[in-house]
């Protein structure tokens, strides 16, 4: 399975309405975003005049350049597939591929907040956010859209596609032949491959011939410069081990929290 | 900029109801990773409260709420709702950001500065009714109740209007959706068809659609747009008519690059083009037409030829656009319009529009102009009364209209030209509910000075916006998410499906805070105590509401209890009416001194080295409303102005220069905004979006971010038939670095 975000630019009207709305369900600070609506043009295409947008969001590539840079300790996690009780264990850092889902995530948790997922990701959809701040980083976390995995785990649409207003975002599973966004790919939806990456962007674009050419020619990225990417980070690794001290208490701190609260509150399984 | 609610907070405040969990559910069910408790939970896990109406536009779409202990955290399009469904635009989404905006208004304020420069000392509620219902009883008492003007806008204004208007007795009530915006295209379809048009064209069946200026996709309304890009899915041909390359041009097949101010020589050529070419629909006119041969004669003289010269486009494009309409007929959506206040010489348009409807016999079929067949419901306000002629502005002194076909109300410069000449009588005292006169109307100064001269101004508003800093009175109203209020009625927008009709009163999703009032408490308060007690309607707005519904057979509970929106059986819309027919030469107009067949009226072209100022919206505001929601303004902070590029070469500018503005009458802008190079844009205009500039400090937000497009209309234009206002009869140079530059149009 390959979650994956079709964005019909036919439809797409540019009215922004995906971005407040994940920004509100998401309580995204109100200077950053996990997705974005840039209008490009009126420009000429081949002597034809062309307007269209970029509504762009984390592309959950098939090999993300944000994951292996990292520098988070590993740990074993068994990840479960909900529908075939599956599991599979694998190490990870901070940021992993889920193997099931297709899907990029973060853990907050874990998360040093050193801003090497957020330099490596060519779209720019990686943020630190500052509002998210604890005993590991105080300068915030790594932060970006999670294809609203808490929402559709139960079952909804992800915001922006539940509030699109003319049906331009389309989300389902890539690998399933039969789904709607499957169809789209074989229409030709592509997504945007950074120059000379092979990332294998998830987040796919559709539209007349002349607004794909428009869009694909303004915003194809560059790779980013990994050399500094991995440099920064390796700074960040070599403060880590006083971080996670200081984090492993903080831990404590919360835990023993947590366990004194449901000591006292032992019936209030309201959640 | 004031942030509400920063994640950081929040947790503090949540970190309790976190710990509560207990420690496997913080368990992530699919991954086996520890949900972080930074992560946030998301709204969808929090409390559903139906019955939200929404008002950042006025389109009124259904909604619901998320709340979290007392706090609504987001908003969602109703799922029961047969208009926007789940969806809701930008503003809809941001308005968790007005509902808790730090700037809004929160008490009676009273103006102790002067009007302009105000100082506020909070005051009591008693206070500030006292205040306004004796000082509006004495300019009643002095000066009749037409010393007493009105600029009312939005739906909590209605019912105060109703007040001043029926019951005290004023005719000197200026609306801006009607003098500014729509009024003009109300009144020539209805002196067309009988009717006033809505957008009601059945675009999802439509096999054409022409548009004229409306720039869907930079403006939105939500079951609008799906309407139309259901027709463009569908298959739709599309014809955009545009001086500039807009978001509707940029889905277009023919994109019309017409020459600003010349689109009626464009609709007249195309209907004579249809005439002498026997393309009309000859049997719809036989049934329905009237004055088609009075009609045909006055258009004669539009050839292809002479219209492409007066509109500088192509000859063949026009003959393309008439042979792909008349090919579609009578399938074809020929687009009213919303905002037509233009040039001066709308009325005549917006005939031409509906006579070209007409001419392809699109009216009450698939894909043509249809209007939708709602249900009823009450309307329950201040009584109905007649009131004398005598001093109602727009009568001339024998009796006869200045303005015959004016919207309801009396026209803005009517009122404006008595308040500062006192004559036929003095206006002293103003009432201003909603509305942003300031940025609404052309002539700022004007404006000004109609307020300056005021022996009494009160403004009841949500937000501290330009014209309430003119306020002797101030006075904080609850939002559309914190009141009971209209009930929004309407059918499903693709007529292909199943005939429904629904009825949706606003329900408040949350109690008001602070001392934010209603309009009926406020109108209310101000009656009695200006002694009117007695005729007041209804006590509450609660009560209204009732009863309003109850004519639907309706109640609050029951509305409720079924989700916020009783849905029930529709009916056809096509089915014609039986005594339809479309005035293609009106005489009634002909009588009155004005041209019975649509006739195009040329406007003065720019002066040497100005270009004419054009303006619209953008998809995240709502004209200068929604300027201080900090989601919408960070989506969208400034209003960059569009130039062409070939001419911004020449004038050494680039994308992203800062500039100002000089007008045609030496006025220049207090504020400043970017450029934005494109090809898709005339030579002889420049274009940026409206209702930014805001001047009020106040609007912590939205103060002085890009330029407000209203103060640059120092020329007032009207239009004759209707005396609304033509808004697009200004001209600009830039100022960059302070030197003037000229924009050479005609290079």
């Amino acid at each position: 399975m390959q979650y994956g975000m079709i964005i019909d630019l036919e439809r797409c009207v540019g009215c922004h309405a995906c971005t407040i709305a994940c920004k509100a369900e998401w309580e995204v600070p109100v200077e950053f975003h996990r997705n974005w609506v840039y209008r490009i043009g009126p420009s000429l295409v081949e002597k034809e005049m062309a307007s269209t947008y970029y509504p762009g969001l984390c592309n959950h590539c098939n090999d993300p350049v944000c994951v292996p840079e990292c520098p988070a300790d590993l740990e074993e996690v068994t990840f479960t597939d909900i529908k075939t009780g599956k599991t599979k264990t694998m190490e990870i850092a901070a940021t992993w591929k889920d193997p099931f889902n297709g899907t990029v995530q973060i853990d907050k948790d874990r998360c040093l907040g050193c801003g090497a997922c957020v330099d490596a990701c060519p779209y720019e959809a990686r943020y630190i956010n500052p509002d998210l701040v604890d005993d590991v980083s105080e300068d915030g976390k790594a932060d970006k859209c999670t294809y609203c995995m808490p929402r559709v785990e139960a079952g909804l649409q992800p915001a922006c596609v539940q509030t699109c207003i003319t049906g331009a975002r389309i989300f389902g599973d890539l690998d399933d032949p039969k789904s709607e966004v499957a169809q789209y790919v074989k229409n030709g939806a592509k997504g945007i491959e950074p120059d000379g990456g092979e990332l294998g962007p998830n987040s796919r674009y559709y539209g007349k011939k002349k607004d794909i050419s428009l869009l694909f020619s303004t915003h194809t990225p560059e790779l980013a410069d990994l050399g500094h990417v991995r440099r920064r980070a390796m700074l960040a690794s070599m403060v880590k081990p006083a971080v996670k001290k200081a984090r492993s208490i903080g831990l404590m701190g919360i835990a023993g929290a947590l366990i004194a609260k449901s000591i006292t509150d032992s019936d209030s399984s309201k959640e | 900029m004031a942030f509400n609610l920063t994640r950081r907070k929040f947790l503090q405040s949540a970190s309790l109801a976190a710990v509560a969990l207990p420690l496997s559910k913080v368990i992530a069910s699919e991954t086996g990773v520890t949900r972080s408790p930074l992560e946030p939970a998301g709204s969808f896990k929090d409390e559903t409260v139906v019955g939200g109406v929404c008002e950042m536009c006025f389109w009124r779409c259904q909604l619901v709420g998320k709340k979290r202990n007392d706090r609504l955290v987001k908003l969602e399009g109703n799922p029961k709702s047969i208009d926007n469904g789940t969806s809701i635009c930008a503003r809809g989404n941001a308005g968790i950001q007005l509902l808790y905006d730090p700037d809004r208004l929160k008490f009676p304020l009273k103006n102790v500065g002067e009007r302009g420069k105000p100082k506020w000392k909070k005051i009591s509620w008693k206070e500030a009714l006292d205040e306004c219902g004796s000082k509006l009883k004495k300019v009643n008492e002095t000066y009749g109740p037409q010393g007493i003007c009105m600029f009312p806008h939005g739906s909590t204004a209605k019912y105060p209007m109703h007040f001043f208007e029926r019951t005290v007795g004023t005719h000197n009530v200026s609306e801006a959706s009607f003098f500014q915006c729509r009024g003009i295209r109300d009144t020539a379809y209805l002196a067309t068809i009988g009717m006033a048009p809505g957008e009601n064209v059945d675009m999802p069946n439509a096999k054409a659609i022409l548009v004229l200026g409306g720039h869907f996709g930079e403006n939105i309304h939500i079951s609008h747009i799906k309407r139309y890009v259901k027709g463009l899915q569908n298959g739709a041909k599309f014809i955009v008519v545009d001086p500039r390359y807009s978001a509707s041009a940029a889905k277009s097949d023919i994109w019309v690059k017409i020459k600003p101010g010349t689109d009626t020589a464009f609709l007249l050529a195309i209907m004579n083009y249809l005439v002498t070419t026997k393309k009309y629909d000859a049997d719809f006119i036989d049934e329905y037409g009237d004055g088609f041969e009075e009609f045909t004669k006055a258009i004669q003289g539009w050839s292809l030829e002479r219209a492409a010269k007066e509109c500088d486009i192509p000859a063949a494009q026009i003959k393309e656009v008439a042979i792909m309409l008349a090919e579609n007929a009578p399938n074809v959506s020929i687009h009213p319009g919303r905002h037509v206040s233009w040039y001066g010489n709308d009325f005549q348009r917006q005939r031409a529009l509906a006579c070209l409807t007409g001419l392809l016999g699109a009216y009450f079929v698939k894909g043509g102009w249809v209007p939708a067949k709602g249900p009823k419901v009450g309307k329950i306000s201040w009584a109905k009364q007649e009131h004398e002629a005598a001093h109602n502005l727009n009568m001339n002194e024998d009796e006869e209209m200045r303005y015959p076909f004016t919207p309801p109300g009396t026209p803005t410069e009517l009122i404006r030209d008595t308040a500062l000449s006192g004559k036929p009588y003095p206006i002293k005292g103003c009432v201003i509910w909603g509305q942003n006169p300031i940025q609404t109307i052309p002539g700022q100064q004007k404006m000004k000075d109609v307020l300056k001269q005021m022996d009494f101004v009160m403004c009841v508003d949500v937000m501290p916006t330009d014209v309430t800093m003119w306020a002797d009175i101030l006075l904080p109203e609850v939002s559309y998410l914190e009141r009971y209020d209209l009930i929004k009625t309407g059918t499903q927008w693709d007529f292909s499906e199943k005939q429904q009709q629904y009825i949706a009163p606003r329900m408040p999703l949350m109690a008001p805070m602070f001392e934010r009032k209603d309009q009926v408490y406020i109108t209310n308060e101000i009656a009695k105590r200006m002694g009117y007690e007695k005729d007041i309607p209804v006590k509450t707005i609660e009560e209204m509401v009732e009863k309003n519904l109850a004519v639907a057979g309706l109640s609050l509970a029951q509305v409720r209890a079924e989700g916020g929106i009783h849905i029930q059986a529709g009916k056809n819309p096509y089915q014609m009416p039986e005594d339809f027919e479309v005035l293609f030469f009106n005489e009634d107009i002909a009588d009155v001194g004005f041209p019975g067949a649509p006739t195009y009226i040329p406007v003065k072209d720019s002066p040497a080295g100005f270009a004419r100022l054009i303006y619209g919206r953008v998809p995240v505001h709502t004209f200068n409303r929604t300027q201080n929601n900090v989601w919408l303004n960070n989506a969208m902070p400034s209003n960059p102005v569009w130039l062409n590029d070939e001419l911004a070469t020449k004038m050494g500018l680039k994308d992203g220069d800062v500039v100002g503005f000089i007008n045609q009458d030496g006025f220049k802008s207090r504020t400043t905004t970017t450029v934005k190079t494109t090809p898709g844009i005339r030579k002889d205009v420049v274009y940026m979006g409206h209702g930014y500039g805001t001047a009020n400090p106040l609007m912590s937000v939205a103060v002085d971010a890009g330029v407000d497009d209203t103060s640059l209309m120092t020329k007032i234009t009207l239009d004759p038939e209707t005396g609304a206002h033509g808004m697009r009869n200004n001209f600009v140079k830039f100022i960059k670095d302070g030197n003037i530059i000229d924009i050479p149009t005609s290079a």
